[in-house]
């Protein structure tokens, strides 16, 4: 009997891992396909709806598939204005948000008093949900607001704006809120890439005869590129989806100076049942967001890390 | 193992469609008198304040009538209607709508009749007597390609200037004088010289704007250059929709400072209650919050006049009830849509939502002194155009890309560009 067994493995290599599949199966084949339906399922939905044409609250026609919505893009001044729009949110807000973080991380690291207390206060924006924030911060900006007030208090008068009315600060005035929001969760990346380096490296630098600033451009900063990485990552996903904060600040139709690709597919799909060209949208949208989460998935991939 | 979940997600796509009966007409579907009634569910967002009473007043008058029909009431609050409107389209896409719904009546309806999705309630629901009670513009926007599919339960009024009487009487303004919304801008100036805010206004988020817009085009050139625009032929009254854009612009130099930073319309109209500003322009929701105050009367210490240039006329903004195909309880809801079309209904539902009914032989006796005047302007009005801004006037796509054009025009104030892109709105 074993050595029917042994023949068979041997004419099968595959035999032995195969039982490994079956037998794993109810660990993972539940959730595996509840996520392949889901999600890849309705995204691979969506990337069809959006070659239909289909608008209106008939049925798609799935008999006909054309580019024509992707087609449009280009001359949709209001397409444009959102795209534009998404990436100069995506650049700024990551970019600030990591250098505040970073700078936020350097000064708690520093083994101040209430250190704790200090992280906590930076990072509890991010536990508040957009729909807060975005109602604060338009308390903030309104023109007897905090921010108006404090620059009439310091003398700065001069530099109050029309910030959520003027299409020039429209824009930056949602950067900044959402800086304040996610710069706390850029500090907790950070500090905890500067507490896994070991206290030689410093104290070398040190006897070495670095300066303070030296020490930390030379030798800390370089070992925070992993945690750099990742919060990118993070920022940049968060900032593709700060869909609930401009609808909450302006509603659906926030105007091409404060409109990003997120609302300008909602408003397609749901208010003017323009269904393909808001699921066109839609892919342009996780295109943007598989172009940033590609290369990291990629390069973790090849490190192992995954 | 990819195929298997192919098809089990076929299958389960396929399970979101259907559902509900599908005849092609009510005359096939509906039983004289049914042993069982299905229970009545109803989408709306009528969750908060007045708006609430107004609905449970509406429900409770209709469970006295029908004690036999369940009524399931299925609220989407939030967006000012745009999550009941993305709730109700994704079901009635999946052909699994509720037995009825609120919805702007006009041409916001064409969404679903351009795809054959409401009954023609002709006959079952709208009746000679039914017909009699109504104006010409309530049932226009009933029948917006002919064919009756819907019941109007109220009518909010969007010609209003409302105005504090202490900071008027201040600047020596008579807004009962003031025959244009030209010399409406001549009051602000008026006003702005005493001291205080010419017209309080939000312009966070587009609409207020696009309505005071809608209201100028009226007063200033009349109710067919308003049609020739509803209509889309925007060429032939360009000049006109410039001016009036033009005079909008002008009105923003009188506007609160923090316009821009007002997302609400309650906030800006706190400036009437305050005495901060003389003129306020909205929907007459607006009285409400004044009638909520104390010590601050009708006719004393605010008051209202149509907004200049539109008297005569009652711009509307309604909210209707339909028939979805595919109904989960057709004997149950057009019993809903006969009882949301009487007097009772209306006479109950109004008064707590500040609007006022669509019928013109409701008794007033249950209104507020405001509201009273209102149903007489009603009842006297010679027109009564369909707004642009709350989907009875424009269908939805071309709403929402008019409505992006006011939300450039409150960024940059900029005529050329507006006109340009209300332009392309109607493409």
């Amino acid at each position: 009997m074993d050595s029917l067994r042994n023949s068979i493995k041997r004419l099968n290599p595959l035999s032995a891992s195969d039982s490994d599949f079956f037998e794993s199966m109810p660990f993972w084949l539940p959730a595996t396909a509840l996520v392949l339906l889901f999600v890849y399922g309705a995204i691979g939905w969506n990337v069809i709806i959006s070659f239909t044409g289909w608008s209106g609250l008939g049925q798609p026609d799935y008999t006909n598939f054309t580019l024509e919505m992707y087609r449009q893009m280009p001359s949709d001044p209001n397409f444009m204005a959102s795209l534009r729009n998404t990436v100069a949110l995506l650049v700024a807000f990551t970019g600030v948000s990591l250098v505040v973080g970073l700078g936020l991380a350097l000064l708690v690291d520093r083994k101040i008093r209430f250190e704790s207390t200090f992280r906590t206060i930076y990072l509890l924006p991010m536990a508040l949900s957009f729909v807060v924030t975005a109602i604060f911060w338009s308390w903030m900006y309104a023109s007897n607001g905090l921010i108006d007030t404090m620059l009439n208090g310091i003398g700065l008068g001069w530099l109050s704006q029309d910030w959520l009315g003027d299409p020039r600060f429209k824009l930056a005035a949602v950067i900044v809120a959402l800086i304040w929001q996610f710069s706390g969760y850029c500090m907790i990346v950070y500090l905890a890439g500067l507490r896994s380096i070991p206290n030689d490296h410093y104290e070398a630098a040190r006897i070495d005869g670095a300066s303070t600033l030296k020490l930390y451009w030379r030798i800390i900063i370089p070992q925070l590129r992993s945690s750099t990485v990742g919060a990118t990552v993070v920022l940049m996903v968060f900032a593709l989806k700060a869909f609930d904060f401009i609808y909450v600040m302006f509603g659906t139709n926030p105007g091409r100076s404060a409109d990003i690709l997120a609302v300008t597919m909602y408003r397609e799909a749901f208010s003017s049942s323009e269904w393909a060209y808001g699921a066109a949208i839609a892919v342009v949208l996780f295109a943007l967001a598989l172009t940033i989460i590609g290369p990291y998935a990629y390069t973790q991939y090849k490190r192992g890390a995954l | 193992m990819l195929q298997a979940t192919g098809a089990v997600g076929l299958a389960a796509f396929a399970g979101c469609l259907g559902g509900g009966s599908e005849a092609g007409n009510l005359d096939e579907l509906l039983e004289d008198d049914p042993d069982e009634f299905e229970a009545l569910e109803i989408g709306h967002w009528w969750t908060a304040g007045g708006e609430e009473a107004a609905f449970e007043a509406l429900i409770e008058g209709f469970e006295a009538e029908y004690p036999d029909i369940e009524v399931d009431s299925s609220p989407s609050p939030g967006g000012a209607g745009s999550a009941l409107e993305t709730d109700i389209k994704n079901r009635v896409v999946d052909q699994n709508p509720p037995s009825t719904f609120q919805i702007w009546p006009g041409q916001a309806l064409t969404e679903y009749t351009d795809e054959d999705l409401l009954y023609d309630i002709d006959g079952h629901v709208w009746n000679d007597e039914m017909r009699e009670a109504y104006l010409d513009g309530p049932i226009d926007v009933s029948r917006p390609d002919g064919e009756f599919v819907a019941v109007p339960i109220n009518i909010h009024r969007l010609n209003n200037l409302f105005y504090n009487v202490d900071v008027v009487e201040d600047a020596d303004v008579d807004p009962e004088s003031l025959e244009s919304p030209s010399d409406l801008l001549e009051a602000m100036e008026a006003v702005d010289d005493a001291g205080f805010v010419g017209m309080a206004q939000q312009t966070q988020s587009a609409w207020s704007t696009m309505q005071l817009w809608a209201q100028v085009l009226l007063g200033e050139y009349g109710a067919d250059v308003y049609d020739s625009f509803i209509e889309g032929d925007l060429e032939a009254v360009e000049s006109e929709i410039r001016a009036s854009l033009e005079l909008v612009v002008e009105y923003s130099e009188y506007f609160n400072e923090d316009a821009s930073s007002m997302n609400d319309w309650d906030d800006a109209s706190d400036y009437i209650n305050t005495g901060d500003a003389a003129f306020f322009h909205q929907g007459d929701w607006a009285a409400g919050q004044y009638e909520g105050e104390d010590d601050f009367e009708y006719g004393e210490d605010w008051d209202h006049v149509p907004f200049p240039g539109t008297d005569g006329m009652y711009a509307l903004n309604m909210d209707s009830f339909v028939f979805p195909k595919h109904n989960p309880s057709p004997n149950a809801t057009v019993r809903f849509l006969q009882y949301a079309g009487t007097t009772d209904a209306q006479e109950r539902f109004n008064p707590h939502k500040g609007s006022i009914p669509p019928r013109t032989d409701v008794s007033d006796e249950a209104f507020t002194p405001f509201l009273q005047d209102q149903m007489a302007d009603f009842e006297a009005s010679t027109e009564q155009p369909p707004s642009v801004t709350h989907g009875l006037a424009v269908a939805p796509s071309i709403q929402t890309d008019v409505e992006g054009a006011f939300a450039n025009f409150i960024d940059n104030w900029d005529v050329d560009e507006t006109y340009d892109d209300l332009v392309s709105s109607f493409d």
